[in-house]
């Protein structure tokens, strides 16, 4: 790379990280109340898609044990951070983590870590287990937390949940967060480490023939996938402001699966376009499910009707379309400059030849 | 003591046919397809939805009835495979996103009752004639119990028969044990898929009246567990092997029930770390069930 050409990459990087930080501030000051936690959750969705597309589509070891593992991290940061005078209200805890009461950045790196350390629990049958056997091993996994959660009172409150968490989340962590793990990913995908995820994705047997440590490399994934998806977990629970135990159960962790799937398995744009269309269509549906008038027309309320959509959406992307919307493409700057040139060059020969 | 054991082993047994009836319909459709219809404890559900509105909103007697909602669970099964699953089988999708389909599948189902009647719980309709109780010394067996045991084993002793013996069920375990040569053979695999589902989803309505009996609710949401327990008694008994798949069930619901029993009622709550505990203790110690599955293993993660 000549000097020049180093400048001008550094100008592009700069421009975009303006524009970037520009978009943030555009919604942090403009959007209020509800779509604010819309653009939040997307920014969140997005993480933790990112996260779960680590083992589930580069190491393609299908998962869905991410719900267990966001469980326990969100019950990490929220234990570590709630105010001292509501955990002695209604929990029973440890001296030191009664009187704990981290800040935000702590807590969040602990959840991280705590998740990372939980994910044993999945990796363990990962290397004994394929396809359906390790499918219903973690959704095993899922429920076993939740059933935790309910019954070990005297850290979560039970089915009643934990409230009064403080609410650290905005605009400026979230997608912070995310173009960090963007960036990560995309050094990932190019590293050692990424290559050898997906060489085990693609073949287990043809990567160890080639000298690559399968479960080693399986381990990494999941110590990866983990920490991302935890603190995507942490998020939620300080962008939301109460746990319960059934908030990451099988249909939210559905939810996730069906954004990688319809985004486009093993990209990160598919991943980020996904978690774009399902949560705005979750949040977008929700005044259609909860009831409303219609020039004096009452519809009733239709609780899971969003569920039921995106189910027909899913059956009908996975029989027709089971590569998801992007397949295998990545969209990036040289794409989108395809995309406008062919654009441009269709219009062009239109007008020669007319 | 001995006298609480004998009632619990009732109670077991009550709970070990609707695992064993669902497990076989696992067995047949996760032998043939390979795939887990993760949409089985749904098709569970709606017999046991069909048998409730045709007894309380239509007054049709409950023998009726409930052969009803053996033939509406048949019905959907067959639905679910021709929409859902055919087209996936026809494209030669991978195994992978055929399950997600059936994730949808069962989630959308699922859904689809819960809009329309609510996520409350109903009481099923059990027949006043039902309710009456045998005293073996003094064990007290229900009518119901009774009925649930006579069915079960006649039905199971069929499908034994079905599998063993007839001309279809020789296809089916041959297209289950490797569907390249059985076509090969002259097998129409699609046929037998069919059939696979036909059978199965019956199993489930049985299956889901005899839920109704036990413990007299339904709501949607009542196939998500048993339906699991169900998939997993199929891997204990082997996938594909229907004799096993039906042991098996009894051994889990059995144990389950026993579990709950015999231990303190503080543990009672962590009845579904049991199942699941039990399910990682078969994959790990005997990954291919305790009797000899009828799939090749090397086929499972498609390609």
């Amino acid at each position: 790379m000549t000097s020049g050409e180093r400048a001008s990459h550094i100008g592009k990087i700069a421009v975009g990280l303006a524009l970037y930080v520009g978009l943030l501030m555009l919604m942090d000051t403009q959007l209020k109340g509800f779509y604010l936690g819309v653009m939040i959750l997307f920014g969140i969705n997005a993480i933790v898609c990112l996260g779960v597309s680590i083992t589930n589509s580069y190491t393609n070891i299908f998962s869905l044990g991410f719900g267990g593992i966001m469980l326990i991290a969100a019950y990490t940061t929220s234990l570590l951070t709630l105010p001292v005078r509501y955990k002695a209200q209604f929990l029973h805890l440890p001296l030191w983590l009664e009187n704990a009461q981290w800040p935000f950045v702590p807590a969040l790196i602990a959840a991280g870590a705590v998740a990372v350390l939980s994910s044993v629990v999945l990796v363990l049958p990962a290397f004994r287990l394929r396809g359906h056997y390790f499918i219903l091993a973690s959704i095993g996994i899922n429920i076993v937390m939740t059933n935790i959660g309910i019954n070990f009172r005297a850290w979560t409150h039970g089915p009643l949940g934990v409230r009064n968490i403080p609410f650290y989340t905005n605009v400026w962590w979230v997608y912070g967060i995310l173009l960090l793990t963007i960036l990560f990913i995309v050094r990932l995908k190019r590293s050692k480490f990424g290559r050898a995820f997906v060489s085990i994705g693609k073949d287990q047997t043809l990567a160890a023939v080639l000298g690559v440590n399968v479960v080693l490399y399986k381990i990494y994934s999941f110590i990866i996938g983990s920490f991302i998806v935890g603190i995507g977990g942490a998020l939620w629970v300080h962008h939301i402001g109460a746990m319960h135990p059934h908030v990451f159960e099988l249909v939210f962790v559905f939810q996730v699966i069906a954004m990688l799937a319809i985004g486009g398995p093993g990209t990160i744009s598919g991943a980020i376009l996904g978690a774009a269309i399902i949560t705005f269509f979750t949040q977008l549906a929700r005044p259609v499910q909860e009831g409303f008038s219609l020039f004096g027309l009452e519809i009733p309320p239709l609780i899971g009707l969003i569920q039921v959509l995106i189910a027909m959406i899913i059956i009908i992307v996975m029989i027709y379309r089971p590569q998801g919307l992007l397949g295998r493409h990545e969209i990036t700057w040289k794409t989108i400059r395809a995309a406008i040139s062919a654009v441009f060059k269709k219009t062009r020969n239109r007008n020669l030849k007319g | 003591m001995g006298l609480y054991l004998a009632q619990q082993l009732i109670n077991a047994f009550s709970y070990g046919s609707i695992l064993g009836l669902l497990a076989v319909g696992y067995t047949m459709i996760y032998g043939i397809l390979g795939l887990i219809n993760f949409a089985h404890g749904e098709i569970f559900m709606i017999g046991a939805f069909v048998c409730f509105f045709l007894v309380t909103l239509y007054q049709v007697p409950w023998v009726i009835a409930a052969l009803a909602a053996v033939a509406a669970s048949t019905v959907s099964g067959l639905i679910l495979e021709r929409i859902v699953y055919r087209p996936c089988v026809r494209r030669k999708a991978p195994v992978l996103t055929v399950f997600i389909a059936s994730f949808g599948a069962s989630l959308f189902l699922r859904f689809l009752f819960m809009m329309f009647f609510t996520d409350r719980r109903r009481a099923f309709p059990i027949p006043e004639l039902f309710e009456k109780m045998y005293f073996l010394g003094e064990i007290a067996i229900g009518l119901r119990d009774i009925i649930i045991f006579v069915s079960t084993i006649i039905i199971m002793a069929l499908v034994a028969v079905f599998i063993k013996y007839t001309k279809v069920g020789t296809a089916m375990r041959g297209v289950s044990y490797d569907a390249k040569t059985a076509e090969l053979m002259g097998i129409n695999s699609i046929k037998v898929i069919v059939v696979a589902f036909a059978v199965g989803s019956a199993l489930a309505g049985v299956s889901a009246i005899e839920y109704g009996l036990t413990f007299g609710i339904l709501n949607p949401g009542m196939g998500f567990m048993p339906g699991l327990e169900g998939f997993i008694a199929a891997v204990l008994g082997g996938i594909g092997n229907v004799p096993g798949a039906m042991i098996a069930g009894f051994l889990i619901g059995g144990g389950e029930i026993l579990f709950v029993a015999l231990l303190p009622p503080s543990l009672s709550p962590l009845r579904p770390l049991f199942v699941w505990a039990l399910l990682f203790v078969i994959l790990f110690v005997k990954p291919t069930g305790l009797f000899r599955p009828n799939v090749k293993f090397e086929g499972l993660w498609g390609e």
